[in-house]
């Protein structure tokens, strides 16, 4: 009898599916703007149809229904594109206005990421901005329902769960950082990221959890130079044989000083570079400028995040995917794919899109695959590794820009002009004010606005 | 192209080397052990025999026995009949699937042998012990940016001398002067920054001028009776420094705009010094052949290759026009098992058979488009005749290589993962006076 006994146990077991401890059978995936398939500073489906959870899904159970917002062209806000090399000029594409074509739907989406959505308002918060999209609050069934409610509410068998980025990217993107106000408190963060992870515990689901990457080190922080750079040779201007330092609100910028994307209208307009050099002799504005206790203090802010995130998924049994690590390596090293080697670099670097913030289709694809070797290797599973072809080469959506090949003038290739329009777009649909204010009687984190700059 | 860091033996040596042409691997790493048709009758398992002027590349104490002048010369033809790769994910993807050029390649062995005296014997071997093409589609194989064509070059100049020292018992011993070079060629990528994919911006090749090395090598025969004999043969590691010259030829975007950018950052059109190092491996074998009866007999022999040698190669470019890389090998040290029949149908006819099995050196690891090796097993059929004044031998082999797939890759290092298959038939002929 024993023996029937284990010939029955090995032939249900060969039979259960090849997926080990995880269940995809309603996978629903909770997050921000990264977890939406946003890129370069929009939403549009003919991006986010690869969003990562969308490609999990794909790999898990091919031909299975998951359901995304599905934006028209040109996306929201309309997705940037690169118009011309000749002093780079990224501006939205035209055409719109957007629509959601799949609404409406009699259940949530399946991938519940809302861009500009931190922590709390996973947890919390049902209108304003793109979550009237994500979670289509037009929707009697489901107004007033959060990400998270509406996660439980499908009976998940598995989450995913990348979120926390939006509870520091603003301090980085904005220059300033305010805690409280662009910088989230770490005991807020966590609390809010314990309740995410109780609330779909109760559901049974197995969970997977990302943490976030440090946001000082994306193309939107690290891609303009604190030099003065001579636009004719895209080279750093030489006075005695040293580089001339541009000017910040608190003098010339020192070693570690970080000035942002944004700040190339500026440059473009003479602030920040010495009259003697031909500009104003104008400090760069506040929001253009991370200083280096600022960044400091972004970082520290990361890394506690982090440990966080991989406590809660530790003592929830979840998966830790390290993005963070990923892309610490991404900029060391880069990522090597058959003989190519993508960087952080902005616009040649392949894994970051025009806005300097979100992946490219390649990034999240390989951002893909990162999720689906932790979830394998954490629950036994077999979840095949998505093939990376199709982004390396074209094939998938990609962020196609115009080609003016009339236009000859390179030489501005690396003094990026980033929009007023573009910079607006990408701070309005992730919820980042662009003159952030301390609230009444408010405190700043670390050494920011506040502090002595250098 | 310079010439330079070469002798003027090595430039005396280069004509002949240009003789040879660079083949498909086809002994377990870039070795080729096909160097004249009655060895390869038995599958090379012919280190307790070594009666022929290839005694130079088998057993250089084979050449003490032979007792008339003789000079012999023959060819190989390689002919791969498969050469194919299908991709697994996550790059370059299932859809990937690519076949190699077809390669058909002639290559040349030499032997001359000189008695001296009744007891001292002297040999010039011209043999080509490596080389390696590998060659793929330039315009779609999704592994071009690693390599579209691999070509090594490698012929040995093998005077050796032999001694007779009993009527049973011969050595010899014999410098090695390899005369070599390499080609390298593979698309240069870069990230469009109009649509974020990788396309095409450059061709690379990097080709050396023909460089040499040195070594040496040493046999022994033993023919302990009429029924039993028994061999060891050893040739030396060569290590060949390579100096030569790399060229980029930029490749239009279809954007002039960004074209006009990469003509300024990237160094088109003009050599660009390059050098890099190469140390062959030693190998050595033991071979014991039984006379089963008058007219059968019996080989077996096991080789053993030092290929750990061939650790890394690094290409540097001297003036630091473009960044240095290293191709990370690692190879291990590998034997393979040979056995030989020979059956003598009359006095001047022979009929041979032969088995190998052929250990590939190269972890998985390091399997790519650049040299995708594999286990093998081959299986051989020679003929040979002799007239009054000349003899005649010829040999084919089929070598099955086992498919080689890679799924994983080194730390830090490009995937390109996927299944390798090939498949070969070599045909040689020896004709000796």
């Amino acid at each position: 009898m024993r023996r029937y006994s284990i010939v029955l146990l090995s032939l249900l077991a060969l039979a259960l599916p090849a997926l080990g401890q995880a269940d995809f059978t309603r996978y629903v995936a909770l997050g921000d703007s990264l977890t939406a398939g946003y890129q370069s500073g929009g939403l549009a489906f003919s991006i986010s149809r690869n969003s990562y959870p969308a490609l999990i899904s794909k790999q898990a159970r091919p031909g299975a229904a998951f359901d995304q917002p599905q934006v028209s062209e040109p996306g929201i806000p309309a997705v940037m594109e690169l118009r011309s090399l000749a002093g780079p000029t990224i501006l939205p594409k035209a055409g719109g206005p957007a629509r959601l074509e799949n609404a409406p739907l009699v259940r949530p989406y399946n991938n519940l990421g809302v861009p500009g959505a931190n922590v709390r308002d996973t947890v919390s918060t049902v209108t304003g901005g793109l979550h009237d999209v994500v979670l289509q609050s037009f929707s009697p069934a489901l107004r007033g329902k959060s990400a998270l409610a509406q996660a439980v509410l499908q009976s998940p068998t598995f989450v995913t769960i990348w979120i926390g980025n939006n509870d520091v990217l603003g301090a980085a993107t904005t220059g300033i950082v305010i805690e409280g106000v662009t910088i989230t408190p770490v005991a807020r963060f966590e609390a809010d990221l314990r309740a995410i992870a109780a609330a779909i515990n109760q559901t049974g689901a197995k969970m997977a959890f990302a943490n976030i990457p440090d946001v000082t080190t994306i193309p939107f922080v690290t891609t303009v130079p604190r030099f003065v750079v001579n636009p004719a040779t895209s080279q750093p201007v030489l006075i005695n044989g040293q580089p001339v330092p541009l000017i910040g609100p608190n003098g010339p910028l020192v070693a570690g000083d970080r000035v942002l994307l944004t700040a190339t209208t500026e440059l473009r307009a003479g602030k920040g570079i010495p009259a003697a050099l031909g500009g104003t002799g104008q400090p760069l504005s506040n929001s253009s400028v991370l200083n280096v206790a600022e960044i400091a203090t972004i970082s520290a802010r990361v890394a506690a995040y982090n440990n966080i995130i991989a406590t809660v998924a530790n003592e929830r049994g979840a998966a830790l995917v390290d993005v963070n690590g990923v892309l610490n390596r991404a900029a060391i090293s880069g990522i090597p794919i058959g003989g190519v080697t993508y960087t952080p670099a902005f616009l040649t670097g392949g894994i970051f899109s025009y806005d300097g913030v979100h992946p490219t289709s390649f990034g999240y694809a390989y951002i893909a695959n990162v999720w689906i070797d932790a979830i394998n290797a954490k629950f036994g599973t077999h979840v095949p590794p998505v093939d990376l072809s199709p982004f390396v080469f074209g094939g998938a959506s990609a962020a196609a820009g115009a080609l003016t090949a009339n236009d000859t003038d390179g030489s501005n290739y690396f003094s990026v002009l980033f929009s007023d329009e573009a910079k607006h777009n990408l701070f309005s649909s992730l919820n980042i004010s662009e003159n952030p204010q301390p609230p009444p009687g408010g405190g700043r984190g670390g050494r920011g606005r506040g502090g002595r700059r250098h | 192209m310079r010439r330079r860091g070469i002798s003027l033996y090595g430039i005396a040596l280069s004509a002949l080397a240009l003789a040879a042409v660079a083949v498909p691997s086809y002994a377990a790493g870039f070795g080729i052990f096909e160097q004249g048709s009655k060895a390869m009758g038995m599958a090379g398992a012919f280190t307790a025999q070594a009666d022929d002027g290839s005694a130079m590349f088998h057993n250089a104490g084979g050449l003490a026995f032979l007792t008339e002048r003789e000079v012999s010369g023959g060819l190989v033809l390689f002919h791969t009949t498969k050469a194919e790769f299908d991709g697994a994910s996550p790059f370059p993807g299932p859809n990937a699937h690519a076949k190699q050029k077809t390669l058909s390649q002639l290559l040349p062995h030499a032997y001359y042998v000189q008695p001296i005296t009744q007891a001292w014997k002297f040999g010039l071997g011209l043999e080509a012990p490596f080389g390696l093409t590998t060659e793929w589609n330039p315009n779609t194989f999704a592994g071009r940016y690693i390599s579209t064509k691999a070509a090594v070059r490698a012929v040995d100049i093998n005077p050796t001398i032999a001694w007779q020292v009993t009527p049973t018992f011969g050595i010899g011993l014999g410098a090695i002067a390899r005369v070599s070079d390499i080609v390298l060629e593979r698309r240069a990528p870069a990230v469009n920054p109009f649509t974020q994919q990788v396309i095409d911006v450059a061709g690379v090749k990097l080709e050396s001028d023909l460089e040499n090395g040195y070594g040496w090598n040493v046999g022994i025969l033993n023919k302990v009776n009429n029924s039993f004999s028994w061999g060891l043969s050893y040739r030396s590691k060569v290590k060949i420094d390579y100096e030569g010259d790399g060229r980029l030829t930029q490749i239009s975007s279809g954007n002039a705009q960004l074209d006009a950018i990469l003509r300024t950052r990237l160094p088109f059109d003009r050599d660009l010094p390059i050098a890099t190092s190469i140390e062959y491996p030693d190998m050595a074998s033991l071979g014991l052949a039984f006379a089963l009866s008058p007219n059968l007999l019996l080989e077996t022999d096991v080789n053993w290759t030092g290929w750990s040698s061939f650790d890394k190669t690094t290409i540097q470019f001297t003036n630091n026009d473009l960044p240095s890389s290293t191709i990370r090998s690692e190879w291990k040290d590998v034997e393979n098992y040979r056995a030989g029949l020979r059956w003598t149908t009359s006095p001047t006819t022979e009929w041979r058979f032969g088995y190998v099995y052929d250990e590939t050196p190269q972890p998985e690891e390091a399997v790519s488009p650049l040299l995708p090796d594999a286990d093998r097993n081959g299986v051989t059929l020679g003929y040979g005749r002799k007239g009054n004044s000349c003899k005649a031998d010829f040999a084919i082999m089929y070598l099955d290589f086992k498919d080689r797939t890679r799924k994983k890759t080194f730390q830090g290092e490009s995937p390109f993962l996927g299944t390798y298959q090939t498949k070969a038939l070599l045909a040689s002929a020896t004709i000796s006076f």
